[in-house]
C-alpha cells in the first residue's frame, strides 16, 4: 500500500504513523475487505459506464438587456426610447449521441426581436474519427467570424455586444451545407483547418425594409492555430449572392469574404482583434472593417475597451442612386465591463460612442431612413449608445 | 536505542499528523490501473480541455469537485490558473460549440475516491489527508 505515497515523502510517514497505531488489527480479515471492496467496485464502475454513455445532453443560453442611444442615429437600431427586445433571446441546445462518435446537434433560438419566433438556427449530424478529423452536414453557423459559433451566446463572450462595425455587414448567420475539418495536435499547440460548402437563403433588415437573402455556392476555408494563450485564424469565402428590396440590391453577384483574427487570453489578460473584408459585385457595398478590444480580468469583473472601423470601398457604385446612403464610415469606441455575478450569470454594461461618418450616413438604420425621406439634415454625426445586458447559459 | 527512539518518533508522528491536519495539501490521483506520475502541465492540458488522453495514452475521464470547495480553490491556483468565473465562461462556450465537455464534477471527497477508484482512466484531486490506498497518487503540485 505505500506505493500509493510514493510522491508524497510526508504523507507516506503520517501512513507508516496510522498503520502502526490504527490498521493492525484489520488485518486478519483482509480477504473479506477486498471481496467487499470489489463488489463495490463492480456496482460503481457499472454506474459511471452507464452515466458516461448520455445519450442526450441538453443545454440552454439567455439573454436580456437594455439599450438607449442619446439620439435616433440608430447604432444597432438603438434609439432615445428604452428597448428591451432587441437584445433578449432564449436558445435551447440538445446534443444526441447516436453512436460513440456520432451525434446530431439541434439548436433552438427564440428572438425578442422576432417576436419570440423559434427559430431552427443549427441542425447537423456530425461525425468524429479518430484521427482527429470531423464531417459534418446540416445546418450550421456561417464560420466567418472568430466568434461566429457564439454569435448569439452572449455568456461566451466578453462584450456587451460583438463589435458591429465588423459583425454586422454580414446580415446573415447559418447556412444549409457541409463542412469537414481536421485537428492536428502538437505538444502545447493546436492547429486546426475546415473547408466548408453549401448554400444560404433567408431574410434580412435592410434600410427598414425585410429584404431576401441568398448565397449560392458557398465555398470557404478557415485555418485556425493556437498555443492556448494566443490564436491566430484565418478565413477566406466566397459566394453568388443574390439580395432582394426595392429596388433590388444585388442578383448572383460574385461576392467574397476575407478574415484574420487574432486573440490571447491569459486568465488575466484578453486581447481581440479582426480585421475583414467583403467584396460583392453591384450595388452591395464593400466594406473593410477592424476591431481591437482590450481588457483585463480583475477576479469577477472585467473591464474592457473596444475600438473599431468600418468604411466602404465602392462608393463611387452607387454614385447618384438612392443606395447612396449605404455608403459607410465609422469609428465607434466602447468602454464597458463584464461582471460574474454568479457561475452561470453575467451582467455586462457598455458605453459605446461612435463617429467620424464622414458625408456618410455611417450605415446606421435611423441616418439612412432620413435621407431616404428626403432630409439628409437630419442626420446624427455621432451618437451614443448604453447598454445594460444579463446573460446566462445553463 | 531502541527504548530511547521511540519516544522521539512518536512525537514526529503526531507533529506530523498535526501539520498535515493544517495544511492540508492538493494531491492528484487516479486509478491505479493508469500511469504512475503526472506532470502539471498535463493535468491542466487535461481539465482546460486541451488533451483527452492520460500519459499512458488511455482516454482519460477527468472529475472535479463543486464550486467552494477549498480544493478546488487550491487545484485552479496551482493547476489550471484560472478562476470559477473564467471556467464556466470557458466551459459554456466549449459545451455549445460541441468540443467537450466539464470534468464531472463530485460532490465530496468521499465520492471523488469511489470515483477515481472505479474509473478506468480517471484523474481527480483531493485533500492529501483524505487519500487512502483506493486510489494512486499521481502528483503533489507545488505552490
Amino acid at each position: 500500500m505505500y506505493s500509493v505515497y510514493r510522491t508524497t515523502p510526508r504523507f507516506a510517514f503520517t501512513a507508516l504513523a496510522l498503520t502502526a497505531t490504527l490498521s493492525l488489527p484489520a488485518m486478519a480479515d483482509d480477504s473479506d475487505r477486498i471481496d467487499q471492496l470489489e463488489q463495490r467496485l463492480d456496482s460503481m464502475q457499472k454506474q459511471m459506464t452507464e452515466s458516461s454513455l448520455e445519450k442526450v445532453r441538453l443545454n440552454g443560453f439567455f439573454s436580456t438587456g437594455y439599450t438607449r442611444a442619446n439620439n435616433d442615429a440608430g447604432y444597432d437600431e438603438a434609439t432615445e426610447k428604452s428597448d428591451l427586445e432587441t437584445l433578449s433571446l432564449f436558445g435551447l441546445q440538445s446534443t444526441f449521441a447516436l453512436g460513440r462518435n456520432t451525434d446530431a446537434v439541434l439548436q433552438l433560438v427564440s428572438r425578442g426581436s422576432d417576436d419570440w419566433d423559434t427559430e431552427l438556427e443549427w441542425g447537423y449530424l456530425r461525425h468524429q474519427f479518430s484521427n482527429g478529423s470531423e464531417l459534418r452536414a446540416g445546418k450550421m453557423r456561417l464560420p466567418l467570424f472568430m466568434e461566429s459559433e457564439t454569435l448569439e451566446i452572449g455568456y461566451g463572450q466578453p462584450w456587451a455586444r460583438p463589435p458591429e462595425a465588423v459583425y454586422d455587414p454580414v446580415p446573415v448567420r447559418s447556412y444549409v451545407g457541409a463542412d469537414a475539418a481536421y485537428t492536428l495536435n502538437l505538444s502545447g499547440s493546436s492547429i486546426q483547418a475546415r473547408a466548408f460548402a453549401g448554400h444560404l437563403d433567408d431574410d434580412a433588415d435592410s434600410l427598414g425594409q425585410t429584404v431576401s437573402v441568398e448565397l449560392r455556392n458557398i465555398t470557404g476555408l478557415t485555418a485556425n492555430w493556437t498555443n492556448y494563450l494566443w490564436t491566430f485564424r484565418g478565413v477566406y469565402a466566397r459566394a453568388e449572392a443574390t439580395i432582394g428590396g426595392t429596388p433590388p440590391i444585388g442578383d448572383d453577384e460574385k461576392s467574397e469574404f476575407m478574415g484574420l483574427g487574432l486573440s490571447y487570453d491569459d486568465g488575466n489578460w484578453l486581447l481581440m482583434s479582426e480585421l475583414t473584408r467583403i467584396e460583392v459585385d453591384g450595388f452591395y457595398q464593400d466594406t473593410d472593417s477592424a476591431y481591437i478590444t482590450l481588457g483585463y480580468r480583475v477576479k469577477e469583473v472585467t473591464p474592457y475597451v473596444t475600438a473599431s472601423w468600418i468604411e466602404s470601398q465602392d462608393n463611387y457604385e452607387r454614385d447618384g442612386t438612392p443606395l447612396e446612403v449605404l455608403d459607410v464610415r465609422r469609428q465607434a469606441y466602447s468602454l464597458g465591463f463584464r461582471w460574474d455575478m454568479t457561475t452561470s450569470v453575467a451582467l455586462k454594461a457598455d458605453w459605446t460612442h461612435a463617429r467620424g461618418f464622414g458625408k456618410t450616413t455611417g450605415g446606421l438604420i435611423g441616418n439612412q431612413l432620413d435621407v431616404l425621406a428626403g432630409n439628409p439634415g437630419g442626420r446624427f454625426d455621432s451618437t451614443d449608445v448604453y447598454t445594460v445586458r444579463l446573460d446566462a447559459a445553463f | 536505542m531502541a527504548i530511547r527512539r521511540a519516544p522521539v518518533h512518536a512525537l514526529l508522528i503526531a507533529l506530523c499528523l498535526f501539520s498535515s491536519a493544517l495544511h492540508a495539501e492538493l494531491v492528484i490521483i487516479g486509478h491505479h490501473g493508469g500511469p504512475d506520475t503526472i506532470t502539471v502541465q498535463q493535468v491542466k492540458d487535461i481539465y482546460l480541455n486541451r488533451s483527452s488522453r492520460m500519459p499512458d495514452d488511455q482516454r482519460v475521464v477527468a472529475f472535479q469537485l463543486p464550486a467552494g470547495n477549498s480544493m478546488r480553490d487550491e487545484f485552479n491556483k496551482l493547476v489550471t490558473e484560472r478562476n470559477d468565473a473564467w471556467l464556466k465562461s470557458f466551459w459554456s462556450r466549449q459545451v455549445l460549440t460541441g468540443k467537450g465537455h466539464p470534468p464531472r464534477e463530485v460532490s465530496s471527497a468521499n465520492g471523488m475516491k469511489s470515483v477515481v477508484s472505479s474509473t478506468l482512466g480517471s484523474i481527480g484531486y483531493l485533500d492529501s489527508t483524505l487519500v487512502d490506498d483506493s486510489v494512486k497518487v499521481l502528483l503533489a503540485p507545488e505552490p
